[in-house]
């Protein structure tokens, strides 16, 4: 069984064309094999999720409404506290680390929906990084060619999805840690408004920019997911949506398609360049770095060998940088977030590719920026960075491109404005300019397909 | 946040050259005087391509020759550039202005670069000064047969310019060559002394520009220039000229950005590509247009030389300012531990000891993050400050 729409899982479960129990056993035994072979998951949660899906199917036997995820299996990215099991951050560090005393609290929201976890999923340590390339658990694999990467840090949540294993699952994005990972598998992937959704329960990484965020198979999904997470209802609207498209360092590293993408879509709109994009990214590097380095201070003092070496000796040079440097780089930060404000006033949705390039290979993790070979666990975020500095909100698309390897594009917003993301973003889909293209040899038959 | 704009903020280089320019206007130098203060002028010039020449590595000298790309670009700027914006504004104030001062404003445009004050600015502006001086003489010598065969093809004509041509090789190779050469050969001796006593350099760079900025405007004075035109042509002149000394520096800065040209080499085609030599323009006049005539035809080279200098100092200026600012910054910026040493000594103050396995990963860490310090650093006139 494919799980290709939240929506439809809902509906089927809501109106007893398939009990969540026997839902939720196909599921794990998918996540148990083809998840298990992508490396996308960590801990399949059988006994909750069988727990809480018996749990729905009862409260719709009593005539209860489950809430509008009734019986939807999702999986976590390792950071999110989950009650009974310790929160690993995907490090062996904390794998006996006490148990969370609660779920995390967008957990709850989405259990009070009637959602059901079923999983934790691979991420780089810490969320380090843009590979998902991972000492404990290893590398997960992307769906459409398991040469090549997922992308990261939340690379297990973006490839269970983009397989089809999960109809959505939850990611974090620090620097682009939804959008380069949701780019590279094919997927929808959000990163909100910066400070739009509850952190309660969330392990940190860089806490000026970490924000978490859903994935899912289609604007519909990514919608209802997000009214559910938020409490808040979308308002619907159809005034005219102003697009403009973002030049410079974006489309001087950008694939073709993306270039071609974004000016089919908006061949009226202005080219707009987003001044010292550069700077912009350093300041990102140097508070991510040096806030993610004072975070583990203290294990790094104790024993910095325990960390995944991909990550340990970038903690420790964050851990070494004067906090002098890092007052400047806010400060700068401070001043670059109004000058963007004021610089997109008059546009309601920029266009800005989300990846420089289609997923790299395993073999070889390096990428062209500016014509030369850098690595793509540090630079495959090279546009979404800069966006994240500036805590507006971003959705990345997947280019309908069956047959191909993925690539996305961001709509960015104006804080607040994920709701008109939404639906530019519907108005792409329905154009057929956008879209899930499903792996080969996994079907792109809505879920209630299977039960025709 | 930049400073709101009063009598301190402005460049004590522009004081001084707003003071040279009004000391000309009311005191030219003229008679014995001029003799003796050219005299002056050329041993500055002189003296100035010395020191160049000395301070220049053989390695800056040979980068700058085989520099071909910003060579063709400053070509390209003098000889097409220039002629074609020339031609332009030549059908577009036709029936404006005196049809002999238009002649004038083509010919200018068909002149090569100055030599002299495209280094000294390129030097005042942090540019790659190796490259300027080969690509400015080069583009005065070539002009010496290029622009007389420019001026045939597309003006009328009286003279043949083999006067002025072996005039202004002399110059070039006095003046400028052979005093770089001597300045280099001597490097191994004073090369060091050079390079520890920047200020005597900049002492010679701006006050070799004053010397010309003095010359040129007295020589307009004493001329008569301001009283031949009358107000609506020197209007229609000074803004003529501003429209394609504008319109010149504009393409060049495109272009620059476009190519992706160095910050260094951005300058030199700023300041090369953009400049036209009355000590060329003058004397070929001469030999090339009716003696009747050659009065009002070097006029419009005469305002156009007056207005490029003063441009080309004040952005100069800027640049330098620029350059100094980043360079109190990058002393001021707090330092990033960059040996292992450093990273020992930082870590130990925060209570951390660094496995030697992880070393030289922290120490290419730690490069990259002061790469990313360098450019959050970078000054520019348009930060969001």
């Amino acid at each position: 069984m494919r799980m290709n729409s939240a929506l439809a899982i809902a509906a089927a479960v809501r109106n007893r064309e398939v009990s969540a129990v026997e839902l939720v056993d196909d599921c794990l035994s998918a996540l148990e094999s083809e998840g298990r072979r992508l490396v996308a998951v960590t801990r399949i949660l059988t006994e909750r999720a069988r727990r809480e899906a018996a749990a729905v199917d009862a409260a719709i036997a009593a005539g209860r409404d489950p809430g509008p995820l009734a019986g939807v299996p999702y999986g976590v990215k390792d950071l999110f506290d989950v009650a009974g099991l310790p929160t690993t951050s995907g490090s062996s560090l904390y794998a006996n680390a006490p148990s969370a005393t609660a779920d995390a609290e967008v957990i709850q929201r989405l259990s009070d929906a009637g959602a059901i976890l079923v999983a934790t999923l691979n991420m780089d340590e810490f969320a380090y990084g843009f590979a998902t390339i991972n000492a404990r658990h290893g590398t997960t694999r992307n769906p459409h060619d398991a040469d090549r990467l997922a992308g990261g840090s939340s690379g297990g949540s973006a490839a269970a999805v983009a397989a089809h294993l999960l109809p959505f699952s939850l990611g974090s994005d620090t620097n682009g840690s939804v959008r380069v990972p949701a780019s590279l598998t094919g997927i929808y992937g959000l990163k909100p408004t910066h400070g739009g959704l509850p952190m309660g329960g969330v392990f940190p990484f860089a806490e000026s920019f970490d924000d978490v965020g859903p994935f899912t198979l289609s604007v519909a999904d990514m919608q209802c997911v997000w009214t559910v997470l938020t409490g808040k209802s979308s308002e619907a609207s159809d005034s005219a949506i102003r697009v403009a498209r973002l030049g410079g360092r974006f489309r001087d590293n950008a694939h073709p398609d993306q270039i071609a993408a974004i000016d089919r879509i908006a061949s009226d709109g202005p080219l707009i360049d987003l001044p010292h994009i550069a700077q912009a990214r350093s300041a990102a590097f140097l508070i991510t770095a040096a806030e993610g380095g004072a975070l583990h201070r203290e294990a790094l003092a104790r024993d910095p060998m325990a960390f995944d070496p991909a990550t340990r000796d970038r903690l420790l040079a964050g851990a070494l940088l004067p906090p002098t440097l890092i007052e400047t780089a806010q400060a700068f930060r401070a001043r670059y977030k109004a000058m963007i404000a004021d610089l997109i006033a008059d546009h309601d949705v920029l266009l800005a590719p989300s990846t420089p390039c289609v997923a790299p290979l395993i073999a070889d993790p390096r990428i062209l920026i500016d014509g030369d070979l850098s690595p793509a666990r540090a630079d495959l975020g090279i546009h979404s960075q800069p966006i994240s500095f500036t805590g507006l909100p971003s959705l990345s698309v997947p280019l309908r491109r069956p047959g191909r390897l993925p690539l996305g594009i961001q709509l960015i917003g104006k804080p607040g404005g994920e709701t008109l993301l939404f639906r530019f973003a519907a108005m792409l889909e329905e154009q057929r300019l956008t879209g899930v293209s499903s792996p080969a040899g996994v079907s792109a038959e809505v879920f209630l397909g299977d039960f025709a | 946040m930049r400073p709101p704009f009063s009598i301190s903020s402005i460049d004590p280089f522009l004081l001084f050259l707003m003071a040279t320019v009004a000391v000309a206007s009311l005191l030219p130098v003229h008679g014995a005087a001029a003799i003796w203060f050219s005299v002056i002028a050329d041993l500055a010039i002189a003296l100035l391509f010395f020191l160049h020449g000395a301070k220049l590595s053989r390695d800056a000298i040979i980068q700058g020759i085989g520099n071909w790309r910003l060579h063709l670009l400053v070509f390209g700027s003098t000889y097409l550039l220039f002629p074609t914006i020339g031609l332009a504004s030549v059908e577009l104030a036709g029936g404006w202005i005196d049809p002999l001062l238009l002649s004038g404003l083509l010919y200018l445009t068909l002149l090569p670069s100055t030599v002299q004050s495209s280094i000294a600015f390129t030097a005042i502006a942090g540019g790659n000064v190796a490259a300027a001086v080969c690509s400015a003489s080069l583009s005065n010598l070539i002009g010496i047969i290029l622009t007389p065969l420019l001026v045939s093809q597309m003006m009328r004509v009286d003279g043949s310019g083999a006067q002025m041509s072996w005039h202004s090789i002399e110059s070039i190779v006095l003046q400028l060559l052979l005093p770089f050469l001597a300045g280099h050969l001597l490097r191994p001796l004073i090369g060091g002394l050079v390079a520890r006593n920047k200020s005597i350099l900049q002492v010679v760079d701006r006050g070799s520009i004053l010397l010309v900025v003095y010359s040129a405007f007295s020589a307009a004075v004493v001329n008569g220039i301001w009283n031949i035109l009358g107000w609506r042509d020197m209007l229609a002149l000074g803004a003529l000229s501003v429209a394609i000394l504008a319109m010149v520096m504009g393409v060049n800065v495109l272009a620059a950005t476009l190519l992706r040209l160095p910050r260094e080499d951005a300058i030199v085609l700023l300041f090369c590509g953009s400049k036209k030599s009355l000590v060329s323009g003058v004397p070929m006049a001469g030999a090339l247009f009716a003696p009747a005539s050659v009065g009002m035809i070097v006029l419009p080279l005469m305002i156009f030389h007056q207005l490029q200098l003063f441009v080309c100092a004040a952005l100069a200026a800027r640049f330098r300012r620029q350059i100094e600012a980043a360079e109190v910054e990058k002393s001021q910026r707090p330092a990033l531990p960059r040996t292992e040493a450093d990273a020992v000594a930082r870590a130990a103050e925060l209570g951390m000891t660094i496995p030697a396995a992880c070393m030289p990963g922290v120490l290419a860490n730690l490069a990259l993050l002061d790469r990313h310090a360098e450019r959050l650093f970078v000054q520019d006139d348009t930060a969001c400050a």
